[in-house]
């Protein structure tokens, strides 16, 4: 193998040992985490640009271990000075534990479909879990989520890994079912809609460099999953692309309506990620059913910015002092690096176009539009033009409400008057990011093997960010020179303006929902006292979460009688022996 | 070149359509080249900086003129004379839709950044505008593309026989988004003066001077950019663009002259028409329509 890839998790192995010897050892962490996601993204990039072929490590491989080694270079220097927060028991513990997750995230990679690839894979949805689970008794419902969901995802892996064991041509069907269990299987990691429940419940509970290793890095392994399964389980069956288009446009608009009518902070970015992953998935699936290299570059460029992205907002939201919107407020002032940060990553997330997220809506629009040259039904999905703008307008508004609430205006609470900015080491990680996310937006190209250079077809997108830069600094000079003084905000002249008459989190997006029936908001009027002014509280009604409590306690009264045969009766054990066999006998038998 | 163009054409536009509009309202009203004075004098004063505002105060109406002026020059104006003017690839327009939204991004963030409650409203409001407008002119742009067999604005065919159906769907749509862009009536009434009804000036309360030149500038030229894609449809060669501002010019007058402001609420149903519009062209296309 790479002898950088082998350095690299040798790096991670070695950080893991010194926390168990001398806990807390964090501050090996940027050198070990930080050290090994330079040489991951070093060799991962070579062999994606050079197009390798060879095992384990090849093109497909390549790019994702790139991907992981700049999250982990950008967390790793943050996670030093955040862990030096904690209490040294449970640091050091995290120390642990966090390298063996993000080596185990690399070894799925590199590991063919089979005993070894299920082995990694739930071990590192076992890491994430206990991870999550030690943040305490807040995080018990969204542990839980994150486990039930890899228990789900093992078992259509499962399905699928030993149906291709059998190393017999799929006849008869039963591609289909070796499809479906890789679509449960992966889709559920890559939150597809509406197996995406787990995601929001789990993220936002994880400490904030854990949320962006997964928000980042581990939900793009569904992705590659269902990309890399092409070479293991022949081309997919039309149902599939269908299937994952279908889903995940729809899952992308229902998420993002959902994240509006979301309070927390690291709720928004979940909710962003399951749109992003949604429509990530819609892009594979397009690429499924129409092979145009439009879909594939789509689906690459994205999964980059993403990463970058969302590890840079995950890890911006660290420095928060609250994680309520509604309780933020004019953070920028006590803030200011860590808001530049943020409001360059919201940039790239709402998709704007010097930013590498607008390259792939353009990417996704082509692709969409070019599939009027289809035949059968395949021109209706030009539809998806409609969609995607949709989806790119509410994503930019979701974004002016998370940033503009949080870090422009005056602080809603006395804690937001509080907020410490992060030391040299957390600037150091988000500047990593950040600087990669900004490479990866002006330079694209830069990011193609040679192969697929001859299919790219960009924007003018330098001389255009030259342009913006170069007349936008020119104007602010010119600005900054006029004659200006600081005043109070207009108020009407009443002089009566408090921080509270601001709009709050719900409110700023109550109107908004009213386009979208599925996720309601219910306002009441409450007073404390007689005396008392009357508040409004708004609460969020939201159909798919009725049904799913309803499936829960369904399942729970299902399982509360299965448990009769958990009776103690000896009887009863050896019936159930004996029909096994019987069963097992008739199987091999035929 | 078009960004130049439609910067010095802005003011004469919006002016002269004030003074049109007084008098078809019977009144004096102001001199046709009132906004060319406006904005010279606005640049001149000073402007004020509310208590802790951040960096985005002053970025956004900079920002909100070059989204705007950027876009501008994707837009490829055929002039009788110099041929075509403008840069021009395939999946342009999607760059100069996205190139407005820019614009808009940072006006309604800097909406939120005084902390006022009016700023919130406004901003607020205009993110329910672009959600409402967006797919369907995008998917009118799209499948007038599609009609004319190119993604790049300057290969669209102009309105024909075969393809009449899909443009005039598409032209509908597209002047309904020329009303919501440009906020004008009845989606929202340039002259209120009530900051409770206010969409567009409503980000706009705390920025003066300047700055407010700049927003007011930049206000100008979208509508000409909503007219010059309005212009790309239409079947008058070289005359296209004067065409569609004269159209543009009679029809915002007229229409804001007799016509009423829709209730805030109300919107949605209005702006259905526009994405139902977009819908029917992209229908239009792909199943090969003809009339």
């Amino acid at each position: 193998m790479n002898p950088l890839i082998d350095l690299a998790l040798t790096l991670l192995g070695l950080q893991s040992l010194l926390a168990l010897l001398r806990p807390p050892a964090t501050g090996f962490l940027p050198l070990s985490l930080g050290g090994s996601g330079l040489l991951l993204l070093a060799a991962g990039l070579q062999a994606w640009i050079a197009n390798a072929q060879m095992a384990p490590l090849d093109a497909t491989a390549g790019f994702y271990v790139a991907l992981l080694g700049a999250l982990y270079l950008g967390v790793g220097p943050y996670l030093r000075e955040y862990l030096s927060h904690h209490e040294p028991r449970r640091a050091g513990l995290e120390t642990f534990l966090l390298p063996l997750f993000a080596a185990a995230m690399v070894g799925v990679l590199l590991s063919p479909p089979g005993y070894t690839f299920l082995f990694l894979w739930e071990g590192m949805a076992l890491l994430g879990y206990l991870l999550i689970a030690r943040e305490g008794p807040a995080a018990l419902a969204g542990s839980r989520a994150f486990f039930l969901a890899s228990r789900l995802s093992g078992a259509g892996l499962l399905l699928a890994l030993i149906l291709l064991a059998r190393k017999e041509p799929l006849v008869g069907g039963l591609e289909h079912l070796v499809w479906a269990g890789l679509v449960l299987g992966f889709g559920t990691k890559a939150a597809l809609f509406p197996l995406h429940a787990w995601l929001p419940k789990a993220h936002p509970v994880a400490m904030s460099p854990l949320s962006a290793l997964l928000s980042g890095g581990m939900v793009k392994l569904g992705l590659y999953g269902l990309y890399r399964a092409q070479g293991w389980a022949g081309p997919p069956p039309g149902w599939v692309g269908w299937l994952l288009v279908g889903l995940g446009l729809a899952g992308a608009v229902y998420a993002l309506a959902r994240g509006l009518a979301e309070e927390d902070y690291k709720g928004v970015l979940a909710y962003s990620s399951v749109e992003n992953l949604n429509l990530l998935l819609a892009a594979l699936g397009g690429y499924f059913l129409l092979a145009s290299p439009f879909f594939w570059l789509a689906f690459f460029f994205h999964q980059a910015a993403h990463a970058l992205f969302k590890g840079l907002l995950f890890l911006g939201s660290g420095a928060l002092p609250a994680r309520e919107i509604s309780r933020l407020g004019g953070l920028h002032r006590l803030l200011p690096r860590t808001a530049s940060w943020s409001f360059l990553a919201a940039l790239a997330a709402a998709g704007l176009p010097p930013m590498a997220g607008f390259l792939f809506e353009w990417y996704l629009y082509q692709g969409f539009l070019a599939a009027s040259q289809g035949t059968g039904a395949l021109p209706l999905l030009v539809l998806g033009v409609g969609v995607v703008a949709l989806v790119g307008a509410l994503a930019a508004v979701s974004y002016v409400r998370l940033f503009g609430l949080t870090f422009l205006g005056q602080p809603r609470s006395p804690q937001a008057g509080e907020a410490r900015e992060l030391g040299r080491f957390g600037q150091l990680g988000m500047g990593v990011l950040a600087g990669l996310l900004l490479c990866l937006s002006l330079f694209p190209q830069a990011l193609l093997p040679a192969a697929a250079k001859e299919h790219l077809r960009l924007y003018p997108v330098l001389p255009l960010s030259l342009a913006l830069v170069a007349l936008g600094g020119g104007l602010v000079y010119l600005l900054s020179r006029k004659p200006r003084r600081v005043y109070d905000t207009w108020d009407c002249g009443f002089n009566a303006l408090t921080p509270q008459m601001q709009l709050g989190a719900l409110g700023y997006s109550e109107q908004l929902l009213r386009l979208f029936p599925f996720v309601e908001l219910k306002a009441h009027l409450f007073r404390q006292g007689l005396l008392d002014p009357p508040r409004v509280r708004l609460e969020v009604g939201d159909w798919l979460l009725a049904l799913e409590t309803r499936l829960a306690l369904g399942y729970a009264a299902l399982a509360h009688r299965v448990q009769r045969l958990q009776s103690g009766s000896l009887h009863l054990y050896l019936l159930l022996q004996f029909l096994a066999l019987l069963f097992a006998l008739g199987v091999v038998w035929r | 070149m078009s960004a130049l163009l439609f910067l010095l054409l802005a003011p004469l536009f919006t002016g002269s359509l004030k003074w049109f509009k007084a008098r078809l309202q019977n009144r004096v009203g102001p001199d046709p080249l009132y906004d060319y004075k406006n904005l010279l004098k606005l640049w001149r004063k000073t402007w004020i900086r509310p208590q802790g505002s951040s960096p985005l105060f002053l970025l956004a109406p900079v920002v909100s003129l070059l989204g705007v002026a950027l876009a501008a020059a994707f837009l490829p104006l055929k002039s009788a004379s110099a041929g075509t003017l403008g840069i021009s690839f395939a999946g342009d327009f999607l760059v100069l839709v996205y190139l407005l939204n820019l614009g808009r991004f940072f006006q309604v963030l800097a909406a939120l950044d005084a902390g006022s409650a009016f700023g919130g409203q406004g901003s607020y409001r205009e993110g329910l505008l672009s959600v409402l407008t967006e797919p369907g002119t995008v998917l009118a742009l799209g499948a007038a593309g599609l009609a004319s067999g190119s993604l790049s604005l300057a290969d669209f065919s102009p309105l024909s026989q075969g393809n009449a159906l899909v443009y005039i769907l598409a032209l509908v749509a597209l002047s309904l988004a020329l009303l919501a862009e440009g906020a004008r009536m009845p989606v929202d009434d340039p002259t209120t003066h009530l900051e409770l009804t206010m969409i567009h000036e409503a980000q706009l309360l705390d920025h003066s001077g300047p700055l407010l030149a700049l927003y007011e500038l930049s206000a100008g030229m979208k509508l000409l950019v909503y007219t010059g894609l309005i212009a790309l449809l239409l079947p008058f060669g070289g005359l296209s663009f004067p065409a569609a501002l004269l159209l543009a010019w009679l029809g915002l007058a007229y229409l804001e002259t007799y016509g009423v402001r829709l209730r805030y609420l109300r919107l949605p149903d209005l702006m259905s028409y526009n994405t139902l519009m977009g819908i029917l062209a992209v229908l239009g296309v792909v199943l090969r329509f003809r009339i």
